[in-house]
């Protein structure tokens, strides 16, 4: 059974022992940044459930993504699900893509609403999540807008999770970066001098940050997605202040105006690569209101060094977009594995029809809409490599690699700014290595015929291991 | 009073810890960065603050504008 919010998920995680709750009184800084790093270092990572900060009344909650355990859970799937089973399963309810929303007209999130004085700083449990940080950060809150030239359109409205500063009481900056939906939003209100208005979700069903952070097509609705991961409609009410629609299980919305026209100092932040961003002139969003639960707990994440609760997050939500699009035109893709820093790197798995195909594969990869600017370093294998399988990749590329003929650089391409080796930010040379076996007209200078697994080996690995633990049960 | 990251004198405090006297947390209305009162000085004193992060008018001046203000379309 889905989750209908972020409350019963916890639960779920509790009852199979991936919630840890901290009840003694914490410090904002260090320790919530402490915690959510440490609770990624962890084999199996829980989310840990913090119920005192010093000087807040609200609960934190952190790492809630930050496991392959999680991730199953997430799903409704055993916590042991293996990670290819996990890609697998995902893949087919994506094909149920899209899944209509159901409208709800009342809502917990609505219990409170606050729309004079308003001051974040009070609202929110706020902390500084790295120590360098230009501030404190929602790293994990989805930001709701409509196309300006299209408000009715149901399947322009974006639904991304941006990193946003609390940069004053009522004023946010936000990360938009071009090749993001909410920038094309954002382009259209600023051409006619018009603000843009967004609801900010925060603290959700975990299929809603899964979506926020998938690189869908620009008229593909996140919330319609969501429904197909989970099996049932995802369930949204109206925005107080607009024709937005919001999750109808958040802990908190706010509503606001991205101010046209205006850039102002944002960052450093330390990003998802493991370094720190520059400040840059970034947008700023005026909140107007507030609506909350009662009790409400502020989900956020913290993000460093991989790995940490973003690479989970990030890790089949960029592979399966890349391999839906890629298999579209080219079937005998197998798998794509793009969880290295959010598709910064990629393996692909594919059979390969013709001489030159695995390189053909890859740039079909650098012409999608996330391969373009992000995918630098491409690896593509054979049909029966585990592209989840690194020793196997590895094999693939000891092994089946000319160096003269099979590593391609194309240089000057679109980057990713946040990317510390992109020169100018932004733009950075691509890498392909075909490591798949050559196939005619490519010339094959001489055969190569694959060692086969002895028969009956299957049978002996089952033996083998229930002689161990048998010995592992004397211990 | 003084923003520990730029050295201006545009910093303004934005709250009291809303539970007991615990801290207070400081913006600075030019470049933004935000502290608490409970950090450390490398994070809240002008003079011990990393100088790695430090902003100074150059730093203002190259900042890259994310994403580019597009033209104005005509009657907007």
């Amino acid at each position: 059974m889905p989750y209908t919010d972020l409350r019963e998920f916890l639960s779920k995680l509790e009852e199979e022992g991936q919630l840890i709750r901290v009840k003694e009184p914490v410090m904002p800084e260090p320790d919530l940044g402490a915690i959510g790093r440490a609770a990624s270092n962890m084999e199996n990572g829980p989310a840990v459930l913090v119920e005192k900060v010093r000087g807040y009344s609200q609960k934190v909650v952190l790492n809630v993504h930050g496991s392959w355990a999680n991730h199953a859970l997430m799903f409704d799937m055993p916590k042991d699900t293996p990670i290819k089973e996990q890609f697998l399963e995902l893949s087919r309810r994506w094909d149920n893509f899209p899944v209509p929303v159901r409208y709800v007209s009342s809502t917990p999130v609505k219990e409170v609403k606050v729309t004079k004085d308003i001051n974040l700083f009070e609202l929110l449990p706020l902390f500084r999540i790295n120590r360098h940080d230009g501030g404190f950060y929602l790293s994990k809150a989805s930001v709701i807008s409509r196309d300006p030239e299209d408000p009715d359109n149901f399947k322009k409205q974006n639904v991304g999770i941006y990193r946003l500063q609390v940069k004053g009481k009522d004023l946010l900056g936000i990360q938009a970066l071009p090749f993001h939906d909410i920038s094309i939003h954002l382009r259209k209100a600023e051409e006619r001098n018009q603000p843009l208005p967004v609801a900010i979700a925060i603290g959700n069903d975990p299929v809603l940050s899964f979506v926020a952070s998938t690189p869908l097509g620009y008229e593909e609705s996140e919330y319609e997605l969501a429904g197909a991961l989970r099996g049932e409609p995802f369930e949204v009410v109206k925005a107080e202040t607009s024709n937005l629609d919001v999750p109808a299980g958040s802990e908190y919305i706010l509503e606001g105006e991205i101010l046209p026209r205006r850039r102002t100092p944002e960052g450093p932040f330390g990003e998802f690569p493991g370094s720190y961003s520059g400040v840059r002139l970034h947008a700023e969003i005026k909140i107007h209101t507030v609506t909350h639960r009662i009790d409400p707990i502020f989900e956020n994440l913290y993000l460093g060094l991989p790995w940490t609760e973003i690479d989970y997050l990030q890790a089949f939500n960029t592979s399966i977009p890349l391999y839906k699009q890629i298999k579209a035109s080219m079937p005998e893709v197998v798998a794509v594995n793009a969880m290295y820093t959010h598709g910064i790197g990629v393996i692909i798995s594919t059979g390969c029809r013709f001489g030159g195909y695995g390189k053909a594969v890859a740039m079909r990869l650098l012409s999608t809409p996330h391969g373009m600017p992000y995918s630098k370093i491409i690896i593509v294998v054979d049909d029966f490599v585990d592209p989840f399988n690194l020793e196997q990749v590895m094999w693939a590329l000891t092994t089946r690699v000319r160096p003269d003929k099979d590593v391609i650089l194309i240089p000057a391409a679109p980057g990713m700014p946040l990317d510390p080796s992109s020169e100018p930010p932004g733009m950075h040379t691509k890498l392909i290595i075909d490591a798949t076996t050559p196939v005619p007209p490519d010339v094959v200078s001489r055969e190569v015929e694959l060692i086969e697994t002895p028969p009956k080996t299957e049978l002996w690995e089952k033996v083998l291991r229930d002689l161990q633990s048998k010995i592992k049960g004397r211990g | 009073m003084i923003c520990p990251r730029c050295d201006r004198d545009s910093a303004y405090k934005v709250v009291d810890s809303p539970v007991g006297e615990e801290w207070s947390v400081f913006i600075c209305e030019k470049c933004f960065y935000t502290w608490r009162s409970t950090e450390d000085e490398e994070i809240t004193n002008p003079e011990k603050f990393d100088p790695r992060f430090k902003l100074t008018e150059e730093s203002f001046e190259k900042m890259l504008c994310i994403p580019p203000i597009p033209p104005l379309k005509s009657g907007g």
